[in-house]
């Protein structure tokens, strides 16, 4: 056997011991080293729930914290840790959320929330496009330059639908004031995003956050606007798509356009 | 491999609960230390702060996620990663652990013990040569604090150690606290421990706490221990230059309790330097 095989061999059998409980122990691993390998697997569980209490706080103190330890357990049973970095645990625990709340649907959606927060923290830098600078850009424009245009949002920039109210969920939970129904009379969206340095997020119409979407997937202007036309009319989806643009550019989302 | 030059300051782990004290303050530390892996990101706060602190200090890069004991290799994403870092802070050096953290399929996220065998030996120098390699200077690795032994270890950890650094070129971190910790939970001497290693590749010492029990558990969350110090107080002086630091990740104190604790460390640097003279 070879020095790696044997090495991996040793190592894939200590991992799964970490990862399991009630595996048998192998022959020459005595009580020394049972009780030694129940600091390691404590630790693996402890460390693995306490990242994702720390990544989504107002998560657990909505579900409360026997509920979200629960969750947390099943997310590290279903999708043990791969990546070289503890930041990335709570990758895909939005969507566990999801199933194991079938009944309580505004739980992702806050969970969605706290991750797009997180993951904006450390997004790329990159200066906003000022109006001034977005209208330098554009001026020499003839008409299917606009219809060609694409929008270059910054990299913090994420979207949601959602079915609630989850800004105003969000703040009760910071003044410890969170009860009730916080369904919204019609579907909205989510749209998260960087200041400086500070992640913050303002709830948005469902035709603002799928427009955004759509030109965040690459398409174009002219294409996002098919998509209001196609929910408002022509002449709406018109006044509507300036409107829009014109938000992105006041809260910094865009950094730059091309055709 | 390239040489690292000795920095004889002494420092500490540069903590969030403390970014306001050393980009505002005058703080009496010779070095700061990061935990690599809290950097390595595209932009956004973390960075921005680094950026800061560099102006104003020296800064070691200390790793935890490497896994230099991988039976796998090393993930190249992580080392891609780990250079742009470097190549962006220019460090005083970049250090990671003598452990494994993780299989090809999942990461334990912990620093988890190697077999003492002669096949590990050469999966470790593999993968240290390539670290090395990738990261185009030479590093150093810390002796491990751990909690059980594989049966059928071929050689005492300190030996694995200096083979490890003969023939690599390797420099090493010596975490004072873990030479304690194992030395109770394996029943070594912690003095043969030390005696074993190669102290001339010792470029930086780590000082931390620890919680006492049947089996010592390397929390970093307390003052460090009694025991702790007079090892440190024992070795000091045979550990020439090496930069010293107090390593505390866990119920973090006001920045005055670590800067007592580092004049502590100074004050013992200091009487061992006059032993020795």
């Amino acid at each position: 056997m070879s020095a790696q095989a044997e090495l991996a061999a040793q190592q894939a059998e200590f991992m799964a011991h970490v990862m399991a409980d009630a595996l048998a122990l192998p022959s020459g691993w005595n009580a020394r080293f049972a009780s030694g390998l129940d600091i390691y697997r404590n630790a693996y569980r402890t460390r693995l729930v306490e990242a994702l209490r720390d990544t989504f706080p107002r998560t657990v103190q909505w579900v409360g914290d026997e509920a979200f330890a629960a969750a947390a357990a099943h997310h590290l049973i279903t999708t043990p840790p791969s990546s070289w970095t503890l930041d990335h645990a709570g990758l895909g625990f939005p969507e566990v959320l999801g199933e194991l709340f079938a009944n309580d649907p505004e739980v992702p959606e806050l969970a969605w929330l706290e991750w797009a927060m997180h993951t904006a923290f450390v997004a790329a830098d990159a200066a906003p496009l000022t109006r001034e600078r977005f209208v330098a850009a554009t001026a020499g424009f003839a008409g299917e330059d606009w219809a060609e245009m694409r929008l270059i949002f910054q990299p913090a920039v994420q979207t949601c639908s959602v079915a609630h109210d989850i800004a105003k969920l969000w703040n009760a939970l910071k003044q410890d004031e969170a009860v009730g129904d916080y369904t919204l009379a019609q579907p909205g969206g989510l749209v998260v995003w960087r200041e400086g340095l500070s992640p913050v997020f303002r709830m948005a119409d469902r035709t603002d956050a799928e427009a955004l979407a759509l030109l965040q997937s690459g398409a174009s202007y002219g294409e996002a606007c098919s998509l209001l036309a196609d929910r408002l009319g022509p002449e709406e989806a018109a006044a509507l798509a300036g409107s829009l643009l014109g938000q992105w550019l006041a809260d910094g989302l865009l950094v730059g356009v091309s055709v | 491999m390239t040489t690292i030059q000795t920095f004889a300051g002494l420092g500490l782990g540069l903590r969030r609960s403390h970014y306001h004290d050393f980009l505002e303050g005058e703080v009496a530390v010779d070095f700061l230390e990061i935990i690599s892996e809290n950097y390595m990101v595209a932009g956004g706060k973390p960075r921005d702060v680094l950026s800061r602190v560099r102006e104003r200090y020296p800064v070691a890069m200390h790793g935890v996620s490497l896994s230099i004991g991988s039976a796998h290799g090393l993930d190249a994403d992580y080392l891609r990663r780990l250079r742009e870092l470097a190549d962006w802070l220019d460090p005083l050096w970049v250090s990671d652990h003598l452990c494994w953290t993780r299989t090809s399929a999942h990461n334990s996220h912990d620093l988890l013990p190697l077999p003492y065998t002669r096949a590990a030996l050469d999966v470790v120098c593999d993968n240290i040569d390539r670290a090395q390699q990738a990261m185009g200077r030479a590093m150093l690795f810390e002796n491990p604090s751990s909690y059980c032994a594989f049966p059928g270890n071929e050689m005492e950890e300190w030996e694995f150690i200096a083979a490890m650094a003969r023939r690599t070129g390797c420099y090493l971190l010596l975490d004072v606290n873990n030479v304690f910790v194992s030395a109770h939970n394996h029943g070594f001497s912690a003095r043969d421990y030390i005696a074993g290693l190669p102290l001339e590749r010792v470029r930086q010492v780590h000082l931390a706490g620890h919680t006492p029990g049947e089996i010592v558990i390397d929390t970093h969350d307390r003052e460090i221990c009694d025991g702790v110090w007079r090892l440190f107080a024992e070795v000091s002086d045979m550990l020439g230059d090496a930069a010293v630091m107090i390593e505390r990740d866990d119920a973090i104190p006001p920045l005055a309790e670590l800067l007592a604790e580092l004049d502590i460390a100074r004050a013992m640097q200091q009487a061992g330097a006059k032993v020795a003279a």
